[in-house]
């Protein structure tokens, strides 16, 4: 296999990883803060693809042409609104059932997810079939040999990057981070400390939903289409990858994504004939390393007291 | 000199950076009632935890009845005749009192499909007989409880629950029974109480050995005969109550005190 | 004497309210009838009648029974010329035979199967190999699809439930939306379009032939319609039995408390398998039944919506009661084929729905009574 044909491979796992990852964190900040298992995460991201590509198709219609402006605004409103349905989903869907098992949650968040879904499905003008996104990036690229190295992959996955590093800091070195950090520790100590349990909550999940919007606009941008079941493939390996790394653990979170896509790509790359089977391919090996390591590659966080 | 019922040897157990158990050594005789003290955080519900098999021992061994038992899963040593109670209650709510007393009596229990599902006669004897014993048992810890044993356990107080979970312990005949802090939301009274039907089982039954945690120092010392003492995970002090009582190290433990 | 009485008299005016609703034929009807069954339902909720209605129903099992089979061949008979209903009629009673495979997994056992219709899928896909390319008599497809739904779960599964269970639902979900794509890429077992099957034999019962005994007849969705209500019969006896029983005692703990279950004795990956195992033979037998019974399969039928609202039946219905389940599966399996404007609407209003009761009302329409090991007639 030629030189340029595996830098191919690696440039596509790499994006995929990226979006992956950026989904995963999101399930490692739900988990880490609440513990527990937001299944709406994949459909939130799907949200958010769709409303970037309304707020562009409403702003082409009004007539704006700049594809800088463009694509800020189709980020903005895709943070805007999934910011503004995590923290729903947190406020109405999750925090009410806090204290039952947690399967209720998964399973609440699960239909809440497939309302948003539906809900996309139905009500999007064309809903039901795949949209057509704008392609908002420089198309251009440098040419490495034979190698074409695309210039919009490059800002993507550079955006990522930062996004992933923002968020670590953020989580890291401020005091909102802080809070945060105590709460996923201890929500009762949190609680007696003075910290606004309920407000980190929602600041949380608005954060994670984020993330998931940057993942939908970066799956439209990357495929040049979205579609209303975009989200659940999305979340499932999301979830798999969060669980992967281990639950809780935000390097777990981004290692579980750029693994699961190396594992798609290997399994692209062994099985040419049926590119569904690199899917299964990959969960298959999923399967057996959450058999050998079930607290993941790098380690869970959460406990229970006996 | 009898040979110790059960006998641990340095057992360690660490979570993290935190020493939970620090090579404890400990030893039980049979038949005795021994009790395990010690401030908030000694380790006397993780050195449980281990000996169950919850949790696996980072170093040391524990014997029972000689054999080695440190490795061995909680299914495992439910089945070599240790049973426990929870420090929280742990019943299962929605369940009856019954069903959950049954949970106690799991290994004597019948769980062939086909048993369960064909031969309805022979299972509806074996549900008599267990009904039976469960009422007796239920009995000697409050009358009243073993006529409502048809409920579900959330309908119950407190003290019922824990009375419930003593039973299920009980109701396999273990060889050897841990009650974590028993006493947990009970007056003074209702923890005598408590603990007099519990030794009257012991005395009924015979062949039981009983370690207890507790917080209450009445308790203590009015029902065990001997004491281990623990702080930061190892055993500090060690002998009757009213010797410990008085132990310099222990009252620093508890109180602070130079 | 009562209240045998009253039983029968709830049991004609239910089987009247079904009748009607499936012979029906204007959307105006349809939706008054609708709108009373809610109504209702709602009066009962308000009016606190279901508790004491599942208790009823559980000490007077055998006349419950008795009755809710009278009632459906009651009903068969009546409808034995209308084609349609009788379809819908049966297609209920599969469903709630899959439905009480699903329960066993997660009512009973707390392991989530968020691929119940992949499942019955592989059930229908079985059956449909097994028939068009062998010989085997069809009594034993239909085994072979139960066998072969509980050994693709038994794969699937094994690795995870002999470490974390609840990552089940992980797994599930994944399969659930794989196997369709698996399906179609699989021209061996008919792509996209899916595969014809032929006519279902057992025995000198041609199952494409008109019904017809002596001077009765009817249409041959009758002869379906018997074999479902055996199915059903089973599958009930079986459930049931596995509820009241030691086993269904273990079951319950350790979907409750692991912990405890663990520290008596009970080892949990053997019983969620167990489980597993038994629901999904119940599931790949329904769904090989399935298969027969409306002639052909597709990938299509088979998607993840379609898994979840089997477990919105049983979210719906009151998790762990079979009676309410299957009351349940009438309400989401009738109302979108009678009432066509929510046909298109159907995942999204009961996704709402499942949402509202895990928010407002957990336990289901009709919670599962207290298990009855002493003191119940079988």
């Amino acid at each position: 296999m030629s030189l340029s044909v595996i830098a191919q491979y690696v440039m596509n796992g790499a994006m995929l990883g990226m979006m992956y990852a950026l989904v995963a964190v999101g399930f490692t900040l739900f988990f880490g803060v609440l513990d527990i298992i937001q299944f709406s995460h994949g459909d939130v991201v799907a949200a958010g693809a769709f409303s970037g590509l309304a707020a562009w198709t409403l702003l082409t219609a009004a007539g704006m042409t700049s594809p800088g402006l463009l694509l800020i605004a189709v980020i903005a409103t895709a943070a805007i609104v999934t910011a503004l349905l995590g923290a729903v989903v947190a406020r109405f869907i999750v925090l009410p059932v806090k204290t039952a098992p947690q399967l209720n949650v998964l399973l609440v968040t699960l239909m809440g997810g497939t309302v948003l879904r539906e809900c996309i499905r139905l009500f999007y003008p064309g809903g039901s079939q795949p949209k057509l996104f704008p392609a908002l990036l420089p198309t251009s690229g440098w040419n490495i040999g034979a190698f074409h190295l695309r210039f919009d992959n490059v800002i993507l996955l550079v955006a990522g990057g930062l996004l992933i590093a923002g968020t670590h800091l953020l989580i890291g070195r401020t005091r909102l981070g802080l809070a945060i950090r105590a709460v996923a520790q201890d929500e009762e100590t949190a609680r007696t400390m003075g910290i606004d349990f309920r407000r980190v909550v929602l600041v949380t999940f608005a954060l994670g939903s984020v993330l998931a919007a940057f993942a939908g606009v970066m799956d439209g941008l990357y495929y040049n289409e979205v579609f209303f079941g975009m989200g659940l493939l999305l979340g499932v390996i999301g979830f798999a990858a969060a669980i992967l790394g281990g639950l809780g653990n935000m390097y777990g979170a981004i290692v579980g994504g750029f693994l699961f896509a190396a594992l798609q790509t290997v399994g692209a790359v062994a099985l040419p004939f049926a590119s569904a089977y690199k899917d299964v391919f990959a969960f298959g090996v999923v399967i057996l390393l959450m058999a050998i390591r079930p607290t993941g590659l790098i380690g869970e966080s959460a406990s229970e007291r006996v | 000199m009898t040979a110790p019922l059960l006998s641990c040897r340095g057992l360690t157990r660490r979570f993290g950076g935190v020493v939970a158990l620090d090579g404890l050594d400990l030893e039980v005789d049979p038949g005795s009632v021994l009790g395990l003290i010690g401030p908030n955080g000694s380790g006397k519900t993780t050195f449980f935890n281990v000996l169950t098999g919850l949790f696996p021992a980072d170093a040391g061994e524990i014997r029972f009845a000689g054999a080695p038992i440190t490795d061995l899963r909680p299914q495992g040593i439910y089945r070599i005749g240790i049973a426990r109670t929870f420090q929280r209650s742990r019943l299962c709510l929605p369940l009856s009192i019954f069903d959950n007393l049954m949970v106690g009596n799991h290994q004597h229990l019948e769980h062939g499909l086909w048993f369960n599902l064909v031969r309805r006669q022979a299972l509806r004897r074996q549900i008599d007989e267990n009904y039976r014993a469960a009422q007796e048992l239920l009995h000697i810890f409050d009358p009243p409880l073993a006529g409502r044993m048809m409920e579900p356990a959330s309908r119950i107080p407190m003290i019922d629950r824990r009375r419930v979970e003593v039973c299920r312990a009980l109701i396999s005949r273990p060889k050897l029974l841990l009650l974590d802090e028993p006493s947990a939301g009970m007056t003074h009274e209702e923890t005598l109480r408590l603990m007099d039907d519990i030794l009257q089982v012991q005395q009924t039954v015979g062949g039981l050995t009983i370690i207890l945690i507790e917080h209450e120092m009445s308790v203590i010392e009015r029902v065990t005969r001997r004491c281990v003492v623990l702080n930061y995970g190892r055993k500090i002090a060690e002998g009757a109550y009213a010797e410990v009582s008085r132990d310099p190290q222990v009252r620093q433990a508890y109180l602070g005190l130079e | 004497m009562r209240s045998r009485a009253l039983a029968i008299l709830f049991t004609a005016v239910a089987t009247a309210y079904v009748w009607f609703l499936l012979r029906a034929e204007s959307q105006r009807a349809i939706a008054a009838l609708i709108v009373l069954g809610i109504a209702a339902g709602a009066v009962a909720i308000r009016t606190r009648l279901l508790e004491p209605f599942s208790k009823a129903i559980g000490s007077n099992e055998r006349l419950a029974r008795g009755l809710a089979f009278a009632a459906v061949v009651a009903l068969a008979l009546i409808l034995r010329e209308d084609d349609f209903a009788l379809l819908l009629l049966t297609r209920v009673l599969i469903v709630i035979v899959a439905c009480l495979g699903l329960n066993v997994q997660f009512g009973y056992a707390g392991v989530v199967n968020f691929a119940g219709a992949s499942f019955f899928g592989v059930g229908g896909y079985t059956a449909a190999v097994l028939a068009r390319a062998t010989g085997l008599p069809h009594l034993l497809v239909l085994l072979a699809g139960g066998a072969t739904a509980a050994l693709a779960g038994t794969v699937l599964l094994l690795p995870i439930l002999r470490t974390r269970g609840h990552y089940a639902a992980l797994i599930t979900i994944a399969f659930a939306l794989l196997f369709r794509t698996f399906l179609e890429v699989n021209d061996a077992l008919g792509g996209p379009q899916g595969l014809k099957l032929g006519e279902m034999r057992i025995g000198p019962v041609r199952f494409n032939d008109r019904m017809q005994i002596g001077p009765f007849e009817g249409s041959f969705y009758l002869k379906y319609i018997a074999v479902a209500l055996v199915l059903l019969a089973l599958a009930f006896a079986v459930v049931q039995r596995l509820e009241r029983s030691w086993i269904g005692v273990a079951l319950d703990t350790v979907r409750l408390d692991e912990i405890a279950a663990a520290s008596f004795g009970m080892d949990i990956a053997r019983w969620k398998i167990a489980a597993f195992v038994i629901g999904n033979f119940v599931i790949g037998v329904a769904g090989a039944l399935s298969a027969f019974m409306i002639g052909f399969i597709a990938p299509n039928n088979y998607t993840f919506a379609e898994s979840l609202i089997f477990v919105s039946i049983l979210l719906l219905g009151g998790i762990g009661n079979p009676w309410g389940l299957s009351l349940a599966t009438a309400i989401v399996i009738l109302l979108p084929e009678k009432l066509q404007i929510i046909q298109e609407y159907r995942f999204l209003m009961f996704a709402a729905m499942v949402v509202l009761t895990l928010l407002f009302r957990p336990i289901g329409l009709v919670p599962r009574p207290l298990r009855r090991l002493i003191g119940s007639p079988e």
